[in-house]
């Protein structure tokens, strides 16, 4: 069999397939949308089998635990990589405070031919949340309040953001920058029942400008609304965006109609009336979801380790006698001297 | 902003740097004062200790200017190209003053080595010490191995070119007598290539380190952003290095070619891509 796999082996396929990946990595820098995964895919491939070759052909590699440790993992990584691809889910969603998640409103969401999606059983509700901005309007801290169930029929309160994702069975979901304001609306047509519900307003302050949107109540003519915000926010001190402290007027324009209303207030529009009830915040979220982190991680820390291992079975032994003999000569200095182990 | 006047930690960065220009400066005029004779004969060590004081001095001094930013700004010296060059100028000097006094064979190779660092050194003396903020996923312990495993590689990879170095320069036989105190040609190849697998092996627990807290900080362990494409092309020439002098049993010069392309490939990484990148990391923003 060795004779069959041993032009597989070869130390010189292993260069040709260490410049094809460079190449395939420079090409995929960036991710630019022209550049196919298989300028990656290919010469790992190639790789993997010239290593599991020699793995099996080559005693130079298959006879040395810690070199023979760190290229398994190699391929095991390349291996759990290509499991993480195939199974990996990407996307974002936007939450509004109070309201619970729910798998319908992904958006942008990308996902690996083998992902069974266990989107629908997640369970949380989005809470309030707070970022700190330094001065200059740099974005700080991101503290989002999300309630889980508790497993006894009650809820547990977890705070998370920035480096501390929400895990729910596999499932990391991220704060992102993109987060906002919702004023929450009562619509009471004149005949029917009155219906609930939020305007999304764009992102906050990224877009602190331009706080508007619009909808159209059914039977009634399109509303337009503009959010005036009060919420502390200033490019020369720090500050903290709090939607729970942040006040918010809300203009209403319907046809030649132009009211502003504070939370609580009523307005009369053609069809039925309109409640703002309060102001309310949306928190927009990255999810992620790869099944393979862990063993990732714990194959590659083996890796290193093994190589580890190799060195120092190859190095930590006392130097050549010839080396030493020489540097000897060249240093006169004794063996005792402090410059014993070169 | 002009932070010039404000920046307490100047005057401990020059009194640094003049610490590393002593040091280099006596090493040069030591190692230049070994000449004639045949090879083996007795050669000029008189410049090693002071050399070694300055470089350590160098590095308090370093350690110091660090501490005063670090109060000042309240946060480490992570974010923007003045903290990176000087906090590697001062990790660099603690390796390096390490190797050379634990393997005092390879001291002359300071003569390439210190020189090297001069790169940071006077890039670091023209860059405005402004501060900036502190990317909010930067508060993350994991930033602490990922810098400080760095550290370790680019101090092993800076002793292995000071021997390549030392090594290419040893073969133009003006300069043949410099060397005299390192130990054979096959020593010091032998030498350089440990330093450069120790560095190998220090990469691939930065690039893991790095990955994790990517994965914590952005939700994805490897997205192809500048720093991850430049520092994996790193990993891979240096392994395809160590493979290629294996596979081809290299000639020891063209295997100091191949360590210095490495260093270059590592130089760009680290200092490189802030050219081409808004943001070395993602976070940043
Ligand atoms: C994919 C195909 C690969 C094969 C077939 C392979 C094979 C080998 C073999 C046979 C050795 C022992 C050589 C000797 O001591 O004579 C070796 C050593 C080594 N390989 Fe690989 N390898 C592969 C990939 C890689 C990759 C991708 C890296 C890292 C970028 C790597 C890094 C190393 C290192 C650092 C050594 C240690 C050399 C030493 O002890 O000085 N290898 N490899």
């Amino acid at each position: 069999m060795n004779a069959v796999l041993s032009p597989f082996a070869s130390l010189r396929l292993t260069l040709v397939g260490m410049v094809l990946l460079a190449i395939g990595a420079a090409m995929s820098y960036g991710n630019p949308e022209t550049t196919s995964v298989w300028v990656l895919v290919v010469p790992m491939a190639f790789l993997a089998i010239n290593l599991l070759a020699a793995i099996i052909t080559n005693p130079r590699i298959n006879r040395r635990g810690g070199l023979l440790t760190f290229h398994i993992a190699l391929l095991g990584v390349v291996i759990l990589a290509a499991i993480g691809r195939l199974t990996h889910l990407e996307a974002h969603v936007e939450l509004v405070q109070d309201t619970a998640f729910s798998a319908d409103e992904l958006f942008d969401d990308s996902r690996g031919p083998w992902h069974a999606s266990d989107l629908d059983k997640l369970v949380f509700v989005q809470g309030p949340y707070t970022v700190d901005y330094a001065p200059g309007m740099v974005r700080g801290l991101t503290h989002s309040e999300v309630r889980v169930p508790d497993g006894q029929g009650g809820w547990e309160r977890r705070v998370v953001g920035d480096d501390r994702p929400l895990v729910l069975e596999g499932y990391r979901f991220y704060t992102s920058f993109n987060k906002g304001f919702a004023p929450l609306l009562t619509w009471m047509p004149e005949q029917g029942e009155p219906q609930t519900g939020v305007v999304h307003m764009p992102a906050y302050p990224l877009f602190e400008f331009k706080q508007d949107n619009t909808w159209k109540p059914p039977g009634g003519p399109e509303i337009k609304f503009w959010l005036r915000l009060e919420t502390g926010m200033t490019e020369k001190a720090a500050w903290i965006l709090d939607g729970q402290k942040a006040k918010g007027t809300l203009v209403v324009n319907s046809g030649a109609e132009r009211v502003e209303l504070q939370p609580g207030e009523t307005v009369n529009l053609p069809g039925g009336q309109l409640r703002y009830e309060r102001l309310s915040t949306w928190m927009g979220y990255k999810i992620f979801y790869d099944p393979t982190l862990q063993w990732l991680f714990v194959t590659a820390v083996f890796g290193v380790l093994g190589m580890s291992v190799h060195f120092w079975r190859k190095f930590g032994a006392r130097m050549p006698a010839a080396a030493a003999a020489d540097t000897l000569k060249a240093g006169n200095y004794s063996a005792t001297s402090k410059g014993r182990a070169i | 902003m002009n932070e010039w006047n404000t920046a307490t930690e100047l005057p401990w960065l020059w009194a640094g740097m003049a610490s590393y220009a002593l040091a280099t400066f006596i090493v040069i005029r030591g190692v230049v004062l070994t000449r004639g004779g045949a090879a083996g004969a007795a050669v000029n060590r008189g410049y090693e200790t002071p050399a070694f004081i300055f470089i350590l001095a160098g590095v308090a001094l370093l350690a110091m200017a660090l501490a005063e930013r670090w109060i000042r700004i309240g946060h480490g010296p992570f974010v923007n190209l003045f903290e990176l060059l000087m906090s590697q100028l001062f990790s660099l000097g603690v390796i390096y003053s390490f190797a050379y006094w634990r393997y005092p064979a390879i001291r002359a190779s300071a003569v390439v080595a210190l020189p090297l660092m001069w790169i940071l050194g006077v890039w670091v003396l023209m860059l405005e010490p402004s501060a900036t903020a502190f990317p909010p996923t930067y508060y993350n312990n994991w930033l602490w191995a990922h810098v400080g495993l760095g550290k370790f590689f680019l101090g092993f990879c800076l002793v292995g070119t000071g021997l390549a170095g030392a090594l290419l320069l040893r073969g133009v036989p003006r300069l043949e007598p410099w060397f005299r105190q390192l130990p054979s040609d096959a020593m010091v190849d032998h030498l350089a290539w440990r330093f450069m697998l120790l560095a190998f092996i220090f990469h691939s627990a930065m690039l893991i380190a790095g990955a994790v807290w990517a994965q914590d900080a952005w939700g994805r362990y490897w997205s192809w952003d500048a720093l991850e494409t430049s520092s994996f092309l790193t990993w891979l020439a240096l392994g395809g290095a160590i493979h290629a002098r294996l596979t081809y049993r290299l000639p020891m010069r063209a295997g100091a070619i191949f360590i210095i392309v490495v260093f270059i490939i590592a130089f760009l990484t680290y200092f490189g891509t802030p050219f081409y990148s808004s943001a070395a990391h993602k976070g940043v923003i």
